[in-house]
């Protein structure tokens, strides 16, 4: 393809065809409710957390943190694949205007996050900082502004091939940023803005642009760079779902090993057998697991509402048994399964095994967690319900879900 | 019953209006290493993937000892062993887990798995990296798992799709007296490959799949005397056969 701007185009269209499927499985994984929980939860606690919070609570160094770190980190994407790197370099000198669209698009994303952020802070800022709605949007702007500045010098920093010097650029340029944002969230006189503003056109058109006169692109570099990304992106889905691509990433966990031992060596066992190993070592599912179920045990400490502490054992409860579910996915693309002389039944039990095995596991943590802090009787009560919640995924839900399985 | 693996007049393929192979028809004997030879994109893979029953012919049938997939799935998977062209691991599983998996899978004794399980491991030089996994090891490492898996479960039949592809030269000498003994024992093999020195050392018998067709089949003795080039090798007469073919 010779159009340059064409194929951006085609490239962040592909992005986002795949990026959406993904999102659209995060939507329908359950998982939204639990934001939407700790959303409700979250603006609850988070006045208490203001009023708690003491007068001397440095509030402008705290958000020159945060926010030096969120305009220094982050590259520009370019969308750039493995192949490019033979295919693309002869054109470098007629990318100029695919450079500009990545900057363009980066520069939009970015100021998204940033937006966000300062949405999740705003209750902070309007106590702290400043009570006027006007600072808050011209303090985004020239946050927004900056981000940009970054984004452009970044892009060119990369084409500086010796790793330390483009280290030393960042940190370079952090220093910067500390020194604008602080300016910003300390409310210095908008000459001071100007100024530091000038200042920073004039060093990226002086310095940064020499840079790029005299280096060419880090190809493997910007892939990386890109890689990164999309890896990103592939990890926070695959906290929801399954993604393929991220398949080889494998922890060994050998302290589990003496678990591998409740499956016996024996044909109909032979799924038993691989979905323990898939399930301690392969995908994070363990991790999952884990994770879901120290947030939910912690959740059950601190709620202090009969009904509130139940739906949230239920609701725990659910979401790890669905996150189990998508392991009986995990041979669907091996050939060698395949050919294995075996019957689907032996597959159905050994997921199922395991299903009931971990499930009866959560359900005595989560029983036990609330016995400790609330009464044996509400530990008898989470531990029902938590292993009614995975009775039902057993007997209602899964088995209509093998059985789509079978008809495809 | 005289022949392990017989395939008869299969045409097949990805999709039905697009056949890729054209009434293909062969088989293996007890005994007997047949090669199957081909250019990339002759059909090789795809007359594999029809026997081992990933994908069902348009025409014609597969039979292993006499019986088709359709009549007994798990004994006619349980006596076929397949080493495929690039090693299929599991990235999550050992060496001695592939292992182990292997034998109950195809349902062997504990004591027999462990038996030739070790054997096997130090015939490849293997026996230090057990406990390791996948993703330590080289392609020729991965492509022994392959093998030894196929070793392990002693079936009659083995379909074996560029075996030597990575392989050291001390791998690829194990696999090839492992074969031949498994051939004196009564076993039928069917190779694929590029590598015609080896195969015409090794086969017994040759088939010359191009563009989905079986062109040629037969002993050294024969293909030679149906090539009209006596003497001739096996490269030789396969560059002949797709002579006409690059000229258009």
């Amino acid at each position: 393809m010779t159009n340059a701007a064409e194929l951006w185009d085609k490239r962040r269209s592909d992005y986002w065809t795949m990026a959406v499927r993904y999102l659209r499985l995060i939507g329908n994984s359950g998982f939204l409710f639990t934001i939407y929980l700790l959303f409700v939860f979250g603006s609850y606690y988070y006045g208490q957390f203001l009023q708690w919070l003491p007068e001397t609570f440095p509030a402008v160094i705290f958000f020159t943190l945060i926010f030096t770190w969120l305009t220094t980190r982050g590259r520009v994407r370019t969308f750039f694949k493995q192949g490019d790197l033979i295919f693309l370099t002869p054109l470098e000198g007629n990318l100029s205007g695919y450079i500009r669209s990545s900057i363009r698009y980066s520069w939009i994303m970015e100021t998204f996050w940033l937006t966000l952020s300062m949405l999740v802070l705003a209750p902070l800022f309007f106590d702290r900082v400043s009570e006027a709605g006007a600072s808050f949007i011209l303090i985004l702007l020239l946050l927004s502004g900056l981000k940009l500045w970054n984004l452009a010098a970044g892009f060119e920093e990369q084409r500086v091939l010796d790793r330390k010097q483009y280290t030393n650029h960042t940190f370079l340029r952090a220093g910067l940023n500390a020194v604008a944002v602080y300016a910003l969230f300390s409310q210095q006189p908008w000459w001071l803005f100007a100024f530091i503003a000038g200042a920073l056109i004039i060093f990226y058109i002086g310095y940064y642009r020499a840079i790029a006169r005299t280096y060419s692109l880090k190809w493997e570099r910007l892939v990386e760079i890109e890689n990164q990304t999309v890896m990103t992106f592939y990890r926070v889905a695959n906290s929801f779902t399954d993604v393929p691509s991220l398949k080889s990433k494998i922890r060994f966990r050998r302290w589990l090993n003496p678990l591998y031992n409740l499956v016996s060596f024996e044909q109909k066992n032979v799924y038993k057998y691989m979905f323990a190993r898939s399930f301690f070592r392969a995908n994070d599912y363990f991790g999952i697991f884990l994770r879901l179920t120290i947030i939910g045990g912690l959740f059950i400490s601190i709620v202090e509402l009969d009904w509130g502490r139940w739906l949230v054992a239920a609701l725990f409860a659910y979401m790890t048994a669905l996150q189990i579910e998508t392991l009986k996915n995990h041979y669907d693309t091996s050939q060698m399964v395949d050919l294995y002389p075996l019957q689907t039944e032996n597959k159905q039990a050994g997921h199922k095994f395991w299903i009931v095995f971990l499930g009866i596991i959560q359900s005595l943590i989560f029983g036990i967690t609330a016995s400790l802090t609330y009464g044996a009787g509400q530990g008898l009560i989470i531990l029902a319900l938590s292993l009614a919640v995975y009775s039902y995924h057993l007997m209602v839900r899964l088995p209509k879900k093998y059985e789509t399985l079978s008809r495809s | 019953m005289s022949e392990l693996l017989d395939v008869r007049q299969i045409s097949g393929g990805y999709q039905k209006n697009k056949p890729v192979l054209h009434n293909v028809s062969f088989s293996v004997h007890p005994n007997e290493m047949v090669g199957l030879i081909g250019l990339n994109g002759a059909g090789k893979s795809t007359t594999i993937k029809h026997i081992l029953g990933l994908m069902e012919p348009h025409e014609g049938e597969v039979r292993i000892l006499g019986k088709t997939m359709a009549e007994n799935k798990t004994d006619y998977r349980q006596n076929l062993a397949y080493i495929p062209e690039t090693p299929l691991l599991y990235e999550e599983m050992t060496l001695w887990e592939h292992l182990e998996l292997t034998a109950m899978a195809y349902g062997l004794e504990k004591e027999v798995f462990e038996e030739r399980a070790n054997r096997l491991l130090k015939e490849f030089r293997m026996t230090k990296m057990a406990k390791w996994f996948p993703s330590h090891f080289s392609k020729g490492m991965r492509q022994k798992v392959m093998i030894m898996s196929a070793f392990l479960i002693r079936p009659s039949i083995y379909i074996a799709d560029e075996p030597f592809v990575g392989l050291d030269p001390i791998g690829i000498k194990s696999f090839l007296d492992r074969m031949l003994e498994l051939r004196e024992e009564g076993c039928g093999i069917l190779m694929s490959t590029h590598i015609l020195a080896t195969a015409e050392k090794y086969c017994d018998r040759f088939l010359f799949l191009h563009q989905g067709k079986i062109i040629l089949q037969g002993t050294m003795d024969e293909l030679q005397e149906q090539a009209q080039m006596p003497g001739a090798d096996l490269d030789d007469i396969y560059v002949e056969m797709t002579k006409e073919d690059r000229h258009d």
